[in-house]
């Protein structure tokens, strides 16, 4: 190896690289607009992403993958959960862990709508199919739909249920599979179950969920349908 | 007389600050480790919660490590240039600034004031503190190469990785309102540090004392660390996009990461053998094997984090299962060990008998130390990967749920905490041994 080589190796090797790396960081930023869905970017999607600056959320769970891996990643929260379950689990975060503990976060109830409306917004994100135990969620509560059971499928999927419970094998593992849920229990067991979880089951855990008395109707005839 | 220059000086208050925050980097790390094995509890979770305390672990690591760098540049750069630092005065200004930073913003973590972005977690104007001792570092070493009037490659490497890695922070100070575009740019900061801008500082240090030790030529080490420079940035710079898998960026990233960052290894194998090349040819008889073995001990623990452990899961295929989990975690570890950690303790080795004014220094108790922090590392690397395997599995390919996956490595996090204390061990007699040197024995001499 002659000198001259070794620094043509050198300015070479760096001009191309840097060259192909800024052509395609240009052509990312036309690109990501929509694989990102900028377009959706709202004031309160980016007023949530503060939030989720501001209290250090990035230090225990990924997003996108990146960050701490403390706590499960948020990148697809969205689809798990939905906008009650996230609630629900950020105002009383001892609900719902067990020996891998979450702290208290005082959010006030404007940053918890803006938090939830950033993570909806980053579920939407193309992320070429990551991260790969989500993938099965895509879809989740349009099927149950398409089922034709009833429009309480869609409630099921918005309040958070499928965080804990199962349908046709989709879903948390915490609580119990609910796919046959309606051969177990009658509408009125699961009505009193949703008013109060504990009325029926003193050592129940599940958080009483956020519904109308309307929506409860409607969750309690789609589950009392699931035979 | 061992110190040419007087002012080669300033570089030990860096020295001891650095090794400082090591130590207490390392404890912090291990208190990570009991936060993922045992329950803690929920009053303590509140008031110190898990991400405040791994903010301050990173953030110590990239302070002490910074401020090693700067150390060894002080250092080293009055001998390069055959002249003394342009203004000792303004070197411990810069000392006292960053530390008061780095200090400020971690009783700012515990308080819970951060911009809550990953590694780079200190606030607004804190960060532009950073920024303005890191103008006055590259204003006095500039100064310095600038009126010695000859350059060389060590000293242009050294320097172009100064303004590169200070250049990168600065993408790191907007505010990014679409998230991909956030993470796209944090990894101009990360990747291009630790993949760029820091392997040109290892690099040009790594060169400036093998030439120091063995007396090698020169010219022979020149002409290879153009082609190691060139490798690193050919690899490096496009390689960041192996970042830019998965974070909503277009397809073509896991080709064009995927090619590149599967040639990173080649360049530090090419450290390795030219390490090993200049020490087995050595001309002068620097007395002691502590310094050599910590060179080649480096350079092959450079590797394996680094490149082996990288490239294990820088493909997309891997990569898609593998991402975000504890896998990325044994590679940081071992990686940042091998390129950095040693890099930094070998030039205190290398420095720090020269500032007490030992010709030679009784060598037992840093070797133990080496070989204990380096296998113990060693084994957190394994027990990590062991952990990312099993969550890979569980959570990403059976599909289970995350805490599923997390009481299956709930065991090995369990070893990673006594690991952790031993790891400590290691380091206190390291940070012990080097405030402490004493003269080499009369008979160990040649031992």
């Amino acid at each position: 190896m002659t000198n001259k080589l070794a620094k043509l190796i050198f300015y070479l090797g760096t001009l191309i690289s840097l060259v192909l790396f800024l052509a395609l960081t240009f052509d990312t930023h036309r690109q990501i607009q929509t694989l990102t869905h900028a377009d959706q970017l709202s004031e309160q999607v980016v007023a949530g992403k503060r939030v989720w600056h501001k209290y250090n959320c990035n230090d225990c769970h990924t997003i996108l993958g990146f960050g701490s891996y403390y706590g499960p990643d948020m990148t697809k929260v969205y689809w798990r959960r939905g906008s009650e379950g996230i609630k629900a689990v950020i105002r009383s975060p001892e609900k719902f862990t067990t020996w891998r503990k979450m702290p208290r976060l005082p959010l006030t109830d404007k940053e918890l709508e803006d938090l939830v409306a950033f993570l909806q917004w980053t579920s939407e994100i193309d992320t070429q199919g990551w991260p790969p135990q989500d993938q099965k969620l895509r879809g989740a509560p349009g099927r149950a739909v398409t089922l034709g059971v009833s429009p309480g499928a869609v409630l099921f999927q918005e309040k958070g249920c499928f965080a804990c419970h199962r349908l046709y094998g989709t879903g948390g593992q915490q609580g119990p599979e609910l796919t046959h849920v309606g051969s177990r229990l009658s509408y009125e067991t699961i009505e009193k179950v949703l008013t109060d979880p504990r009325s029926t089951n003193p050592q129940a855990t599940m958080p009483p969920p956020m519904v109308s008395h309307e929506e409860r109707d409607r969750l309690a005839a789609f589950l009392a349908g699931m035979k | 007389m061992l110190l040419a220059y007087s002012s080669q000086r300033v570089a030990y208050p860096y020295f001891l600050v650095a090794l400082l925050l090591f130590l207490l980097q390392v404890v912090v790390g291990t208190w990570l480790a009991l936060s993922y094995a045992v329950t803690m509890p929920q009053w303590l979770v509140d008031i110190l919660p898990f991400s405040t305390t791994r903010a301050i672990h990173t953030n110590l690591l990239v302070l002490w490590l910074l401020l090693g760098f700067m150390g060894t540049t002080y250092f080293m750069i009055p001998e390069e240039t055959e002249r003394e630092i342009f203004s000792p005065l303004l070197a411990y200004l810069q000392l006292t600034l960053l530390v008061g930073t780095g200090v400020t913003a971690i009783v700012g973590f515990l308080l819970g004031w951060t911009k809550g972005k990953p590694l780079l977690e200190i606030p607004f104007p804190l960060d532009y503190l950073v920024v303005a001792g890191a103008l006055i570092f590259l204003f006095n070493v500039g100064m310095t190469v600038i009126q010695a009037k000859q350059w060389t490659l060590i000293q242009g490497s050294l320097f172009g990785g100064l303004v590169f890695l200070a250049v990168m922070y600065l993408f790191n100070l907007p505010f990014y309102a679409n998230l991909s575009i956030d993470w796209y740019y944090w990894w101009w900061v990360i990747h291009l540090w630790v993949e760029g801008a820091w392997e040109l500082v290892a690099a040009a240090l790594t060169a400036w004392i093998l030439i120091k030790i063995t007396n090698v030529p020169r010219e022979l080490v020149e002409k290879w660390l153009y082609v190691e420079l060139g490798l690193f940035l050919f690899t490096g710079i496009a390689g960041t996009g192996h970042h830019y898998y998965w974070l909503g960026a277009p397809k073509y990233w896991l080709w064009v990461g995927g090619f590149f960052s599967a040639l990173e290894p080649l360049p530090i194998l090419l450290m390795v053998l030219d390490a090993w090349h200049y020490i087995r040819n050595r001309r002068a008889g620097l007395n002691g094997r502590l310094i050599f073995t910590l060179a080649v001990g480096m350079s092959i623990l450079h590797f394996v984090g680094a490149g082996f452990w990288g490239f294990a899961h820088t493909l997309p295929q891997i990569n898609y299962y593998t991402h975000g989990s504890q896998v990325t975690v044994a590679h940081g570890h071992l990686a940042f060990f091998g390129a950095y950690v040693l890099l930094n303790i070998m030039s205190f080795y290398y420095a720090m008998p020269r500032l007490e004014g030992l010709a030679e220094f009784d060598e037992r108790r840093g070797t133990l130390a080496f070989w204990w922090m380096s296998i113990t590392m060693m084994l957190m690397t394994l027990a990590f990967s062991v952990a990312g395997v099993l969550q890979t599995y569980v959570e990403r390919v059976m599909g289970l749920g995350y805490m599923t996956a997390q009481a299956q490595m709930r065991f090995w996090f369990a070893i990673l905490v006594v690991l952790g204390l031993s790891l400590l061990g290691g380091v206190i007699l390291t940070v012990v041994d080097l405030l402490t040197l004493r003269p080499a024995l009369a008979g160990a001499k040649k031992a």
